[in-house]
């Protein structure tokens, strides 16, 4: 029953503020940074590993693994926001994302440092996302989500990971080196 | 079967129909007198028209009722065959496959339809009053039709009186399940003829208890007055044949028919005797002779007809021979037919999909076995990968078509083409049965239509040029397929002109492609027009005038992983060379390690493999020298490492995979050969589809994933970098 309310309100639209029920997001760190992603979005999260790089690609790609069968791009989210690449742990994990272009769904998986846990936010406790101050790209940010009187930024996944977008980005790094 | 699916057959049907129809016309116009084309065309038009009735859509009947009445006209030798009747029955057949569309996007024919279908019934309508100056044909096949006549009469065999059709029903029990109504095939009977009387048989009726509304109980015994021939009326019930009895028998026919007919639905014996004769179809005297004639028979203990016929010298026995002869032919025919299945090519796909799975896990299984070091699991997993292999190749087969279909199209294209530009042209097909992947017979339609216009537009030179240079008045185009090694060959040749190197070369460097100090060889230099933005409307003369420029039709043929070239020479003509890998899917692959990556090259282009010698390694560090010895043979080489940026110190001993395509070698320096690898292509995707030098992912036995490199793309970007060297060499 939960999950066919859920639906209904995913289908009214996603953004946040407009639906009037509690959703979930995972939280995981980028450095010492706490973001979330609502938990619609993730398919799986899974270990760190076996990653194999794909030559002349902008940095914040790692590469490709196999996901059951499935070939699906990793990208470094640190990277993307233009931060220092953390090493590698113990705790680093590969978040698998469905991203929306244009009629169909592409799977990515997102490196970040470490997965924290999943906390239902109500709408009513996500503010509009700052027009700047946030060092990453208002563009990125779906909202700001209170949690324990703290702020934790929301990403709007389909801006992050535009498919669209990074097949650009990957094409015009390939130019750069030909030239 | 329900309706709706019988609708979805009909509609590919009569698309392949269209095709054989223009495919006929178009050698009709070549060869008028071929009957055995006229009769094809008449009959495409008629089952196309036969069987829209069954599905309600008066608009294709009363259209191409029209042109069958034409065509009918043709075939009895009233009309003669010319090519402007050519021209319009190619025009209705495209309008036919128009309303084909429509019905298959289940749109009704809009008010322009009906303008396009009035003016071509007007023009068909001509031929139809004219008929009149054609009288000496018409006594001509009049004729014939007498001497058919008189043969038929000089067997002397008791015949019915009636001129009537006889059609004998039975609806199957399913008929009603199935979403079929009887009463629209009877209803469709009288748009092609007239039911001179129908009786309904109720014998088949149980008992009212015992009776199922759902079933179908009915059967009919129609006398049937129609000009149609025993084809068309079969083809009526071309949907319920299966589960339906159906007996036709012609006007005039044996007495004998009438038994067997008898004899068949022999539960209603008697009473079905009596209803012929109640439909008109037999006379009380004929059903008498019949009915002894039956009972005789049963007493020479059910002798064949044909032998009863025999012992009553009423056949000939060779006549009985050649009769069973033809029956054994029609039936061979029949079997060689539903030797082809159709299926939807998803689900050749899944199969497709489902093989590369396997072939990934098979590696998985050896791998792991291997490692375990037990020599019968080792045994096992090698049975199993051969036997995997071979799967794979007859799936893959499953998917190769012959490309006589794609250019037998080009017909068409040529004829229409040529009439526009009024320069003859013949068109020239071989190596059709050269067989290749769907998809890719699919996607090259497109860039083959491009190139034979443009050769037929700026190529071959008008009759009169092309007589004051001493050639033959018409042009003639080729279009020509062959396999070589491991890819497929397409050839688009005419004997025009040729291209105009120098003036390729000027627009190019007025267009800032390439420099006038470059040396290029003629092959480079012709490539240009390739280039996007090459060809615009004051471009070269002979190239010019086009909506899409070639290097759409490049980008087309690149995306099948596949590469174009030219060869030209002045004055006598131009090749343009299409080399396509033969799948998409699956290829027999050789890994080599570069770094901590795989890398998956197509085995069919690997030559061999060689060590790459200390002072070759260091010439081409010192001296940028990167090209070795082969056998006395300049081989230029690749480093694999500088390509793709990898990071740290190569090994010390590193290899060259010595690399064919289209006609040229190049070596890869890599650091590891692995070995051969059964490779299936993953698509790079979206993120990555700009990915220069890379075609696609696969993944290995060990689960990691390897890239498939491209070698089409890399000698292409190595071409370019020759280039670039070669001006350096120049300023030296």
């Amino acid at each position: 029953m939960e999950n066919e309310l859920m639906m209904a309100s995913i289908l009214k639209g996603k953004t946040a503020g407009s639906s009037i029920l509690t959703q979930q997001y995972l939280t995981f760190n980028l450095g010492h940074e706490v973001f979330a992603i609502n938990i619609l979005n993730i398919k799986e999260i899974i270990e760190y590993g076996n990653v194999t790089e794909v030559p002349k690609m902008p940095g914040f790609i790692r590469g490709v693994i196999n996901l059951r069968g499935a070939v699906v791009p990793v990208i470094d989210m640190a990277a993307r926001f233009d931060k220092p690449t953390a090493e590698i742990t113990r705790k680093t994990c590969i978040v698998i994302i469905e991203v929306a272009h244009e009629d169909s769904t592409q799977v990515v998986g997102v490196m970040v440092d470490a997965v924290n846990e999943v906390l239902d936010i109500e709408a009513g406790e996500i503010e509009p996302s700052p027009n700047f101050g946030a060092n990453i790209h208002a563009d990125f940010i779906e909202g700001m989500g209170k949690i324990a009187g703290k702020f934790v930024i929301i990403l709007n996944v389909n801006k992050v990971l535009s498919v669209g977008e990074i097949a650009e980005l990957a094409g015009s790094s390939q130019t750069v080196i030909d030239a | 079967m329900s309706l709706d699916e019988s609708l979805q057959i009909y509609i590919m049907e009569s698309r392949d129909l269209l095709e054989q129809m223009e495919e006929a016309l178009l050698t009709l116009e070549q060869n008028p007198q071929d009957e055995e084309k006229i009769n094809a065309i008449f009959r495409a038009a008629h089952t196309i028209k036969g069987s829209a009735g069954l599905f309600g859509l008066d608009f294709i009947i009363s259209f191409t009722h029209v042109a069958e009445s034409v065509l009918h006209k043709v075939r009895n030798g009233e009309i003669t065959i010319d090519e402007s009747l050519v021209a319009l029955l190619l025009e209705v057949g495209d309008f036919i496959g128009k309303l084909i569309d429509h019905v298959a996007e289940s749109k009704t024919p809009d008010a322009d339809t009906q303008a396009v279908s009035d003016a071509l019934i007007s023009r068909l309508n001509v031929y139809l009053s004219a008929e009149s100056d054609m009288v000496p044909a018409a006594e001509h096949a009049a004729t014939e039709v007498a001497a058919m006549t008189t043969v038929d009469e000089a067997e002397s065999i008791e015949r019915v009186e009636t001129d009537c059709w006889h059609v004998s029903l039975r609806f199957g029990v399913n008929t009603f399940r199935s979403g079929m109504d009887p009463f629209s095939f009877i209803r469709y009977m009288k748009t092609i003829g007239t039911i001179a009387h129908l009786e309904t048989m109720q014998q088949g009726f149980p008992a009212l208890e015992e009776m199922d509304a759902e079933s179908c109980y009915l059967g009919f015994e129609i006398s049937y007055q129609t000009d149609a021939d025993k084809l068309a009326i079969e083809s009526i019930f071309d949907f319920v044949r299966d589960d339906c009895e159906i007996h036709i028998l012609p006007p005039h026919s044996k007495i004998s028919h009438y038994i067997d007919l008898i004899e068949k639905l022999s539960n209603e014996d008697l009473k079905l005797g009596e209803i012929l004769v109640k439909c008109g179809t037999l006379t009380p005297n004929e059903l008498e002779s019949s009915l002894q004639q039956q009972a005789t028979q049963q007493a020479m203990d059910k002798e064949p007809i044909g032998q009863t016929l025999v012992n009553q010298h009423m056949v000939q026995p060779d006549v009985v021979n050649a009769a069973l002869e033809k029956q054994k032919q029609v039936k061979e025919t029949k079997n060689s037919e539903s030797n082809f299945i159709r299926i939807d090519a998803n689900k050749l796909d899944e199969l497709i999909n489902l093989v590369g799975e396997l072939i990934i896990a098979g590696a998985g299984a050896t791998l792991v076995a291997n490692k375990t070091a037990n020599s019968e699991m080792t045994e096992a997993t090698s049975t199993i990968s051969t036997l995997v292999e071979q799967v794979r190749d007859s799936a893959l087969a499953l998917r190769m078509v012959q490309i006589g279909s794609t250019f037998s199209r080009f017909n068409r294209v040529v004829r229409d083409v040529s009439k526009e530009l009024g320069k003859e042209i013949r068109l020239e097909i071989s190596g059709e049965e050269t067989e290749l992947d769907k998809t890719v017979v699919e996607k090259i339609s497109d860039p083959l239509t491009h190139l034979v216009r443009n050769s037929m537009d700026h190529g071959i030179e008008s009759a009169e040029a092309r007589l004051a240079k001493g050639k033959s008045a018409y042009g003639t185009l080729k279009l020509n397929a062959f396999h070589d090694s491991g890819s497929i060959v397409i050839e688009v040749s005419d004997d025009g002109a040729g291209l105009n190197r120098d003036k390729i070369l000027a627009k190019a460097i007025e267009k800032g492609l390439v420099s006038a100090e470059q040396s290029l060889s003629d092959g480079d230099i012709y490539n240009l027009i390739f280039e996007a933005g090459f060809s615009t409307a004051d471009a070269v003369s002979n190239l010019s005038g086009r909506g899409v420029g070639m290097d759409v039709v490049r980008r087309n043929i690149q995306a099948l992983r596949g590469t174009i070239n030219i060869q030209s020479q002045p004055g006598l003509g131009t090749t343009m060379r299409i080399r396509l890998p033969l799948t998409l899917a699956i290829i027999d692959g050789f890994l080599v390690n570069v770094a901590e990556s795989a890398y998956v090259i197509p085995l069919d282009m690997v030559v061999e493999c060689i060590e790459l010698s200390t002072a070759d390694y260091e010439a081409s560090i010192s001296d940028q020298r990167d090209f070795i010895n082969l056998r006395g043979e300049v081989l230029p080489y690749l480093k694999l490492r500088d390509e793709f940026e990898c990071k740290g110190a190569p090994p010390a001993r590193q290899n060259i995979v010595v690399l064919q395509y289209a006609e040229q070698k190049i070596g890869l320096v890599v650091d590891k050969l692995i070995g051969e690898f059964q490779t299936v292509i993953k698509p790079l995707g979206k993120m990555f589809e700009h990915v220069k030098g890379i075609g696609g992912f696969t993944i290995l036995g060990s689960g990691s994933v390897a890239l498939v490199l491209d070698v089409p793309r890399m000698m292409q970007l190595a071409n370019i970098g020759k280039n670039k060297e070669q001006e350096v060499v120049g300023v030296n």
